[in-house]
């Protein structure tokens, strides 16, 4: 098993839509599929960082690092930033979401 | 016919190709820009991260290593499910349903199948523990004969009880084309314009067998791709998992439909663990029926007896009991 915890709340389908229906290979599939997994790790841990008092970070980190898939970061997430840190998440991949269709969308109206 | 002579079809092959160099230098530069927006905001952080060996990039293959070096078992002990439901033992459970495909009619007999199993599953989808995996193997088991396993010969999907997504018809040999999947409600998810993952189904239109027909229209999708032994184990897990039947039960209605793992996917940053194809998402949920909670468990069937397609709870006998009374 491959999971992050923040998984679940991840929401691109219209991007996978994109991909699948411009690809003609596993292979290419993989490595589109691969690129949009980085950006959405970067996001994600971008938006944690921007909430998550400094002096928590490396202490969030080791706990990343030791169980990277555990659902119950979110409860710690929550209990150092007093926020519901999965809607934060799902607002920025949302905005992810339209910036990445909005640069794609170019190609398919030529 | 053979299909289109190349010089037909080479300013499509160029476009395809353009589409997809277009579609992967624009995210290549989105990624280029996040991660140097991430470095520049938190270098601190993007330091540290460095320090401990942590590459985001590469997080899910570290995820996979952690989790397939048995580091799950030890998390579950530590913080289980809080909302794992304490269940009775299956054994009862068979003998109510046992008691009840001798008085409920047919439909009533799912009906009773889904209320006891959503009594058992998580609000939320998650991976399910062995336990309740067992449970359900055998309520499955005892109401559609079919014999169902979480683990079998020692492999287990990445999760048993996830969201299903829509999938298109897959091309089964070159120069395949989707009116030749079926007509009207079959065809309205089209096809997809590269192969499956385990690549065309037949070298032609002639050497399509009806048996490679149905699987096609009866395939389903699993994320082979995040398995954490996938690539150290290969070609053995390719072919282990190609067509491979499994179970997949709709939690909500109890629709259930035998079908062939022919794709790999979906993306982990969809929120869905599993995909069916059009015929295998009509028939659990109908035709407006696009995502949903299924389990999905691999059809123990050595001798390749049990069919491919719906299976109806009052059209397989049920072991033990001779519920259909006349």
């Amino acid at each position: 098993m491959s999971k992050i915890f923040y998984d679940k709340i991840i929401i691109l389908e219209n991007i996978e839509k994109e991909i699948n229906s411009r690809v003609q290979t596993e292979e290419e599939k993989d490595e589109l599929w691969q690129i949009v997994d980085e950006i959405v790790h970067h996001k994600v841990f971008g938006c944690i960082m921007d909430n998550l008092p400094q002096k928590y970070h490396h202490e969030f980190i080791e706990k990343f690092k030791k169980a990277p898939h555990d659902e119950s970061l979110f409860d710690y997430l929550k209990e150092k930033i007093g926020k519901n840190m999965e809607e934060l998440i799902k607002l920025e991949i949302g905005d992810l979401a339209f910036e990445i269709l909005q640069d794609i969308e170019g190609n398919k109206k030529k | 016919m053979g299909g289109k002579l190349p010089t037909q079809t080479y300013h499509q092959i160029d476009k395809d190709k353009a589409d997809f160099e277009y579609l992967r230098n624009k995210l290549k530069i989105k990624q280029l820009e996040t991660v140097e927006r991430f470095k520049e905001k938190h270098p601190r952080v993007h330091k540290y991260l460095t320090e401990k060996s942590i590459d985001l990039g590469k997080i899910r293959e570290h995820s996979a290593k952690i989790i397939g070096a048995g580091a799950l078992t030890s998390t579950l002990l530590i913080s289980p499910p809080s909302e794992v439901k304490i269940f009775p033992p299956p054994a009862e459970l068979i003998e109510k349903l046992k008691v009840a495909g001798g008085t409920l009619p047919l439909q009533g007999l799912q009906k009773f199948v889904v209320d006891n199993i959503q009594n058992i599953l998580p609000e939320r989808t998650r991976p399910l523990t062995t336990g309740e995996e067992k449970y359900l193997e055998q309520v499955f088991h005892q109401a559609t004969g079919i014999n169902v396993k979480a683990n079998l010969e020692g492999e287990h999907l990445n999760t048993t009880y996830g969201l299903i997504g829509a999938e298109q018809h897959l091309v089964r040999y070159p120069g395949d084309t989707l009116n030749q999947h079926g007509k009207g409600e079959a065809i309205k998810e089209g096809m997809a314009p590269g192969k499956g993952a385990w690549g065309y189904f037949a070298n032609s239109r002639s050497s399509l067998t009806p048996s490679l027909e149905n699987t096609e229209k009866w395939y389903g999708v699993v994320q082979t791709l995040y398995l954490p032994d996938w690539n150290t184990r290969q070609p053995y897990l390719r072919d282990w998992y190609k067509y491979r039947k499994i179970l997949i039960v709709n939690t909500n209605n109890g629709n259930a439909v035998v079908a062939a793992i022919a794709d790999s996917g979906p993306a982990a940053w969809t929120g869905k663990s599993f995909g069916g194809s059009p015929e295998v998402m009509e028939y659990l949920g109908g035709s407006k029926y696009k995502k949903g909670p299924v389990v999905v468990l691999f059809v123990d069937d050595p001798e390749n007896k049990i069919p491919l397609g719906p299976v109806e709870y009052n059209k397989i006998s049920l072991p033990d009991m001779a519920y259909l009374k006349t």
